[in-house]
């Protein structure tokens, strides 16, 4: 735990000393999205590490975030303070309506149920052309004058400490233990009193809540919102992430952030052949390393630090 | 239904259920089961297999509705409330096959079995204040001891996959006693134990009551372990209560014995 949690402060600390080497506009931009990145990562793993449910609609809490931001600021034109906060919350009750739907699924039916609402969302926006502009998409998205990528990379700086933060005392707190109680083993977590309803409600919420804010900085940073961003690249992305990183951690999809974003910007030479590498990257990941960078790093420390257990007696005897 | 047999001062009982019935799709699982369980008594629930031990169980807990009786928690209609709910009054139960959270370690898992005692606004969770701070604090220092009364002091960083069978089955109820229960509920606590570690595992249920906890209920195949612990015993057969009463006298009851051993046998 304060090793975790001492990795997680290095983290930010080297991030926020970036910009001040760094002043190459395309570096930081990098930058910007491997953050942004990482605070959709650890939303997404709070649904599939934590509630222990995997979703594929992930996308909607992201959109929802976008849109509120985009409008607010073209329609109201709120600043940024307040849309980016102002999506993260839209994006919770977003979250708290699927959720009540969802959460009582488990398997492949809250699979494709998620996958379902974020496709719905896709197309309206995409048809309700009087508030989102349809196809078109909101452009023009106020940016209060920031032209330096490093003033961005601060912005998402202080996004990604929020969720970590959030993030942490959640996965640390006895209704985070409750959660993997429920993950882990959904009987006795109803058994020493857990809600298992009520507490994947709470995680999936607080998913939704950092994607809806990651939403709203993109919607700025980015200075253009469309129906794409319901669209299932951002999912396969963050899923890769998480998987790749280690999910039910809170370093893994951070990691997972900063090695995808870098290296889908590398591969972008071989254009549609990048893809391809992904699934295969995927495939790897699943067959190898089925718990993430994390897990293998957790496993190599297990076995350095204890003597060789007795594994006979690791299998379930049954009776 | 002939008066019971357990000492109940005229006091109400700690739990009591009234004529159960679990009906499976035209099977009667379980029939008009009635009993009762007083505070400061072990109660012992056996049968030949599928007897409806476990039904009862789950009917008790909220994992089953039954499809006709009620069950009472100190004085409270339990009938078909959800299982969590259960939990919150003070009744908590462990399962027949090992349950406990196997990629966790001994630790964390008593850990989370505290989870009543600190549950916490959300608001509290993302910045805990004094109060959430020193619950977590005495969870910790809880779940150590219950960790040592147990005698899993020399395993608690392990994760509960490494254990030995025997050592699952205390950190079972370890995990139980964590959640500081009125009234502990065990299904085949000792399945698959030697009869070394079986005796072990009684002696440590014989310091529950009275301390840990109000009142045990237990299903048990091993007969040596449940004539020892139990001040009464309750026998199913076919979904019916067969017998009730003292150990003793459950011993050298005919119907209990052919029952389990067949007529010849008797």
């Amino acid at each position: 735990m304060t090793l975790e949690r001492n990795v997680l402060l290095a983290f930010l600390a080297a991030a926020a000393l970036l910009p001040a080497l760094v002043t190459d506009q395309y570096l930081l931009h990098l930058g910007v999205m491997a953050l942004f990145y990482a605070i959709l990562a650890t939303s997404l793993n709070l649904v599939v590490g934590y509630v222990g449910e995997f979703s594929l609609g992930h996308t909607a809490f992201l959109g929802a975030g976008a849109y509120t931001a985009a409008l607010l600021s073209t329609q109201l034109g709120l600043p940024m303070w307040a849309t980016i906060p102002l999506a993260g919350l839209i994006s919770a009750l977003f979250g708290f309506g699927i959720g009540a739907i969802t959460l009582r699924l488990q398997g492949p039916y809250f699979v494709i149920v998620t996958l379902s609402f974020a496709e719905v969302l896709r197309i309206v926006a995409n048809n309700w052309i009087a508030v989102t502009n349809g196809p078109m998409g909101l452009a023009g998205i106020d940016q209060f004058g920031i032209t330096n990528k490093g003033t961005f990379f601060y912005i998402v700086l202080g996004l990604t400490a929020v969720a970590l933060y959030l993030a942490f005392r959640f996965v640390h707190s006895n209704t985070g233990r409750a959660a993997v109680a429920v993950r882990e083993n959904r009987y006795v977590a109803q058994s020493i009193g857990v809600d298992p309803f009520g507490t994947a409600m709470q995680a999936f919420v607080l998913g939704a809540f950092l994607a809806g804010l990651a939403g709203g900085f993109y919607a700025h940073y980015i200075s253009f919102v469309g129906p794409e961003v319901f669209r299932f690249p951002f999912m396969v992305t963050m899923i890769i992430m998480v998987l790749l990183g280690g999910k039910g951690t809170l370093i893994g999809p951070i990691a997972g952030a900063v090695i995808v974003t870098l290296l889908e910007e590398y591969l972008r030479e071989m254009q549609e052949l990048r893809l391809t590498l992904f699934g295969l990257i995927v495939m790897a990941v699943v067959l190898f390393l089925p718990n993430g960078l994390m897990g293998f790093i957790a496993q190599r420390r297990e076995q350095q630090g204890a003597k060789p257990a007795p594994r006979a007696a690791t299998k379930e005897r049954t009776v | 239904m002939s008066a019971p047999t357990g000492q109940s001062n005229g006091k109400s009982p700690l739990l009591r259920a009234d004529t159960l019935c679990m009906n499976f799709g035209g099977i009667m699982a379980v029939k008009d089961f009635s009993f009762h369980i007083d505070a400061g008594e072990t109660v012992g629930l056996i049968g030949p297999n599928g007897a409806g031990k476990t039904t009862c169980f789950n009917m008790l807990t909220g994992f089953y509705s039954p499809s006709n009786g009620r069950v009472l928690f100190k004085g409270e209609d339990i009938t078909n409330r959800k299982p969590h709910a259960i939990a919150r009054l003070g009744l908590v139960r462990s399962f027949q096959k090992t349950n406990v959270m196997k990629r966790l370690t001994v630790f964390e898992n008593v850990l989370t079995g505290h989870y009543m005692a600190g549950r916490q606004s959300l608001l509290s969770t993302f910045f805990p204040g004094e109060k959430v701070r020193r619950a977590e604090r005495e969870a910790r220092e809880s779940a150590a001891e219950i960790v040592e009364t147990m005698g899993l002091s020399h395993r608690m960083n392990a994760p509960a996959s490494l254990l030995s069978c025997g050592e699952l089955r205390l950190l079972e109820v370890a995990v139980a006693l964590a959640a500081k229960p009125s009234l502990l509920m065990l299904d085949e606590p000792a399945a698959g134990l030697n009869s070394h570690e079986a005796t072990t595992f009684g002696a440590v249920l014989k310091t529950l009551v009275g301390r840990s906890i109000d009142a045990l209920l237990i299903v048990e195949h091993n007969m040596e372990l449940v004539m020892s612990v139990s001040d009464r015993i309750v026998v199913l057969n076919f979904g019916r209560k067969l017998a009730e009463g003292k150990p003793t006298d459950i011993l050298e009851n005919r119907e209990v014995a052919e029952a389990y051993l067949g007529k010849a046998a008797a």
